[in-house]
Parts: C-alpha cells; structure tokens; sequence
C-alpha cells in the first residue's frame, strides 16, 4: 500500500507554515475539550498518524446536518475536508457523480477496509424493504449495512442517524429509525442535534482522526465532552430561572427583557447539548439567546414531544395534566363523600334491623 | 348510652408512626413544590428576586424534603423488621387473603351489610403495596433528573438508567408528574377510608397513627399475625 500523507505532510505539500499548522493543532486540542497538556499528543499524532479516510453517507434527512457542518469555523469545514481528513466519498460535497463515483465507494471500501471512518447522516427507512430511501439502485438500508461491515468506527451524525429524527414522528410512515441496528459490530458515536453545532462535528471526527479511538461517551453512546451537560445548567439565563423572572408570553416585557423561556415550555431542563457554551455561528448566538425556546432537537423523541411552546402536554379540551388531577381529585372526593353518606345509610339501617 | 366490650391491640411501632407522619409532610411539601416547580408562580407580583421564595429556594425545598423522606424510610424499615404489627404487605401468597379481600370489597360495594374484623384491612393493605409502588416511581425519576446535572458522577450512574429507560428526560419530568397526582388521588382515598373506619366501626383507626393501638369490639380474623399463630 502506498504511505499515507499525515496532515503534517499535507501541510507541508501546500508550503504552509509549521507556525499555521501548530495553530491548527491548538484549535483542535481546545475544540476536543482537551487541555493544553494534550497539545504535544495532538501535535504528534498530526505529524505521524496517515490522514483518516472519511466515507460520508447521507440516508433518510434533509442534509441540513452539511448545512451546519460547512459553517464550522474553528477548524474551518474546509481546513477538515481538504487538509485534515481524507474524504473520498460524499454523497453531497463529492464534485464526481453516477457510476464512477459508486465504483469509487466500493474501491475505497475495499482498499482501507477496517480502517475507515463511516459518517452517517440521516435516518434508515425500515418499511417495506427501505424503498422509501433510495440510493445508486440501492436501498440505503443494505448501502449503510455494506459500508458500515468494514468501519473502524461509525459517526451518526444529526438526531435522524442517532434517534431516527422527525421523519419518525407519529405515525411514522416510513419506519424511520436511528442507525444503531444496522452497522453490526461498529462501534458508533450519536452526535445527535437537528442539527448538531458545526464545531461538535468536526471535533468528533477529528478526536476520531487523530487518536484512532472514540471520544468518551455516555450512556446514549453521546461524546461527553459535548454532551455532558444539560442546556439548562449552562445557559446564561438560568439566574433568571432561579430567580423566578420569566417571559410569559412571546410579546411581553419578560420576553423583551431576556428573562427565562421556562414558560414557554423552554426543553432546555431536558436537553443534553453544547448550544449554552459553544453556542452557534462562532459564538455569537443560541436558539434561547434569540429569544426562542429551546425545542430539544438533540433528544431522541423531540418531534412527539409538542406543543413545543408548553411544559407539558395538552389534552384537548381538558387541559393539562395539572387539570386532570385537581378534577380527578375534586371528583374522588365528591365520591368519597357520596359513598361516606351512603355507608353512613347502610349502617343506620342495619342498626335498625338489630 | 350502650355498652360495648373493646380489646386493645398494641400494632404500630412508634418507628411506623413516625415514619407515617415525616411522609406525610414531605409528600404534601412535594407535591405543593412540585407543582410551584413545574409552573411556577409569581408570588409577589413585585420584584422576584426579593420575595424569597424564588424557583431556586423552591427546588432547594423540593430537594430537601425528598432526601428527608428517602432518609425516614430507615424508620420504616427498622420498624418492618423489629414489630410484627408494622408488617402491612398484602398477603398475596395466602388463600385467605383473597376471601378476605372479596368480604371487603363486596362490603365497600354495599353489596354486604358489614364485613369481619380485621386489625390490618386486605385491601388497605394493598393499597399501601400500590403507594410504595408510585413512591418508587417518584424516587427513582427523581433522582435520575436530580443526578444528571453530572451525568459521569456516582449519582448519575445509579439512576442515569431510568431516563435511559424512559425514552428521555422529557418523559421522566412527565411520569414523575402524574405519578405526583396519582399519589395525591391515594391520598384522598386513604384520608376517606380511615375516617370512615373511624365512623362506622368506632375501632380507632385514625387515633393509631398516633397512639399505635387498635381498640376493637370483634375478635379480628388476623389478630394471629402478631403473636405469631398465623402466618
């Protein structure tokens, strides 16, 4: 086999300076929530280790997962497309197209077989044989089974390759569900968000590129490092939470004055992701910083969780469940009280007959 | 006047009794809590931050007692172990359990004029196996959402598993909440029951809580359970 280029070597081809390549290493040491300690490991590992190849496949989604992962911008989408990872196959950023480009996949399987890196976008349509997801003459299906046998590891990104994302919601019409079941013995890596924060994605994969292993996960198969805190416990407005300040509606002076979304049924309590530190489009801004409630896109079961806009969940005309129960209660009493009073009657009357 | 001949049966361990009244406080503080939690109020319509029972305060509260309940259950559990008559299980391995449960339930359904005496009632007794489930439930989704604010520490790889289970946080906030009201529901109907004990038998059934005794005028059919005749 013919010796791989390191990303120092990479460097090197393009007569960029050692000074940019270590300020890139310093970029990705923090980004992998690494402390400085690590940059000699990550430095080392940039200079020896042969650039991993990435193939990139897309199933049942709305690709809006790329739409993100191109804005990241420390490391620049393109720093990791062209000098950090070797993308051979990318159903969306790929410039070639139709055979091949398919006889392509199956080289590039073929040659790095057990060495590569399979990143998944999108959901597996299960119903009738996953003709609902199509692609080159292939269900996506039997694509993913193929190209995940071979993986050393398996990145889904998005909340559709983790948790089967909102073409899963009731009824689900396709069977659509996460990618779990369907890569064997791979390990994977759920990068879940809808979609995930640009620089979560690249520094997963390049925790992946550079140390051959995967990140620390949690429970859910989640990298810690990204997923290790609830929105809640790190957004800036949570002193407005325990401070009992809230907006209580979308148009009033809580609202204008940035107080706490809890109201407004805000999933951030529930929601496991980055958005309050790293934040989106170079830190500027999150979803509640604008002033929207947080929907909990990187849950598994968002889309059934509505309305997004209240804490719990309404039944019709008969409200919420904090109705419910004070109408249950009151009509537990009422028979309570009727049954008292007829238990009071049956006694009497067997008094009588005594 | 009437004259009627009572015994006095010594049930209830003070461990028991106890117990018995630290959940009842901390169940009502719970739920009132939970509720201000889950919407909250504005108290005091004026500044927030000065009314003292901010969001902050009231999850402290909620916090509090929850570990003061967990921790009371050592009583109970001492009590279950030391005294006989604290042992409220239903007997659901015993025959006579269910023809005594049928002979209470056809009573409550004013199918039969009065139903035998009994120092631990069959259905209470399951209606108390019923709480502790809905107990456990709350324990245990409490914990889970109470732990994962550091889901790598001790507390988050205890009860991390039940949102696990669950499908999501979102549903442990939802299922803690309605088993909060299934709990109140009880609540009502245990509060009824042993006033009605009270009124219609005269046994002291609200008073034991408090003395540990029953006084009754039957024979009661379990009464073997504490001398140990019946098992």
């Amino acid at each position: 086999m013919e010796k791989r280029e390191s990303m120092w070597d990479v460097y090197l081809r393009k007569g960029m300076s050692r000074r940019s390549f270590l300020k890139g290493c310093v970029t990705l040491t923090s980004l992998m929530g690494l402390s400085t300690a690590s940059l000699s490991k990550v430095v080392e590992a940039a200079e020896t280790k042969p650039l991993p190849v990435v193939i990139w496949i897309h199933g049942h989604e709305c690709t809006g997962c790329d739409e993100s992962f191109i804005r990241s911008a420390s490391p620049l989408a393109s720093d990791v497309v062209l000098n950090d990872i070797a993308l051979e196959y990318d159903h969306l950023l790929s410039a070639a197209c139709g055979e091949p480009f398919e006889a392509h996949l199956e080289q590039t399987i073929q040659k790095y077989r057990g060495q590569y890196i399979l990143a998944v976008e999108g959901a597996v349509s299960t119903k009738d044989n996953g003709i609902y997801c199509m692609s080159g003459g292939h269900t996506f299906t039997s694509m993913l089974q193929h190209a995940a046998e071979h993986a050393a590891a398996v990145i889904a990104y998005g909340t559709c390759a983790a948790y089967g994302g909102i073409q899963a919601a009731k009824p689900n019409p396709t069977g659509s569900s996460g990618i779990a079941h369907f890569v064997g013995r791979a390990p994977v890596v759920n990068v879940p968000g809808c979609p995930p924060i640009p620089e979560v994605m690249t520094g997963v994969v390049m925790h992946v590129a550079l140390f051959g292993t995967l990140p620390p996960l949690d429970s859910e198969n989640r990298p810690k490092q990204f997923y290790g805190n609830r929105i809640h416990d790190t957004c800036y407005r949570r002193p407005f939470f325990d401070a009992g300040m809230f907006a209580e509606r979308f148009d009033d002076a809580g609202a204008k004055a940035g107080w706490c979304l809890y109201k407004l049924g805000c999933r951030g309590p529930e929601t496991y992701n980055s958005c309050g530190n790293i934040r989106w489009y170079q830190g500027m801004s999150y979803p509640i910083q604008s002033g929207a409630p947080c929907i909990g896109c990187s849950n598994a079961h968002f889309w059934d969780e509505d309305p997004m806009s209240q804490r719990m969940p309404e039944y019709g005309p008969l409200g919420n469940v904090d109705k419910i129960g004070a109408g249950l209660a009151a009509v537990t009493t009422l028979g309570v009280v009727a049954h008292g009073a007829a238990s009071v009657v049956q006694r009497n009357k067997r008094e009588e007959e005594e | 006047m009437k004259e009627v001949t009572r015994r006095e049966y010594y049930l209830f361990s003070p461990w028991l009794r106890i117990f018995h009244w630290i959940m009842v406080a901390c169940i009502v503080t719970l739920f009132a809590t939970g509720l201000m939690i889950t919407s909250p109020w504005i108290i005091f319509s004026f500044e927030p931050t000065t009314s003292g029972m901010t969001v902050d305060n009231i999850r402290n509260i909620h916090f509090l007692a929850a570990y003061i309940f967990c921790a009371a259950f050592v009583l109970r559990i001492y009590g279950f172990i030391t005294n006989p008559g604290d042992r409220l299980f239903p007997h659901v391995w015993k025959g006579y359990f269910y023809e005594n449960t049928v002979d209470v339930a056809l009573h409550y359904m004013f199918l039969k004029k009065e139903h035998a005496s009994y120092l631990r009632n069959p259905l209470a007794r399951c209606s108390y196996a019923f709480l502790y489930v809905l107990v456990f439930v709350e324990v245990l989704t409490g914990f889970g959402m109470y732990y994962m604010t550091n889901p790598s520490g001790i507390g988050g790889a205890l009860f991390g598993w039940v949102i696990t289970i669950l499908g999501g946080e979102y549903m442990a906030h939802l299922v803690h909440h309605y088993v909060a009201w299934a709990i109140i529901l009880f609540a009502i109907g245990h509060l009824y029951m042993v006033i009605r004990a009270e009124f219609m038998e005269g046994e002291s059934e609200v008073s034991s809580m408090f003395s540990g005794s029953k006084i009754l005028a039957h024979e009661p059919r379990d009464a073997g359970h504490l001398d140990g005749t019946l098992d």
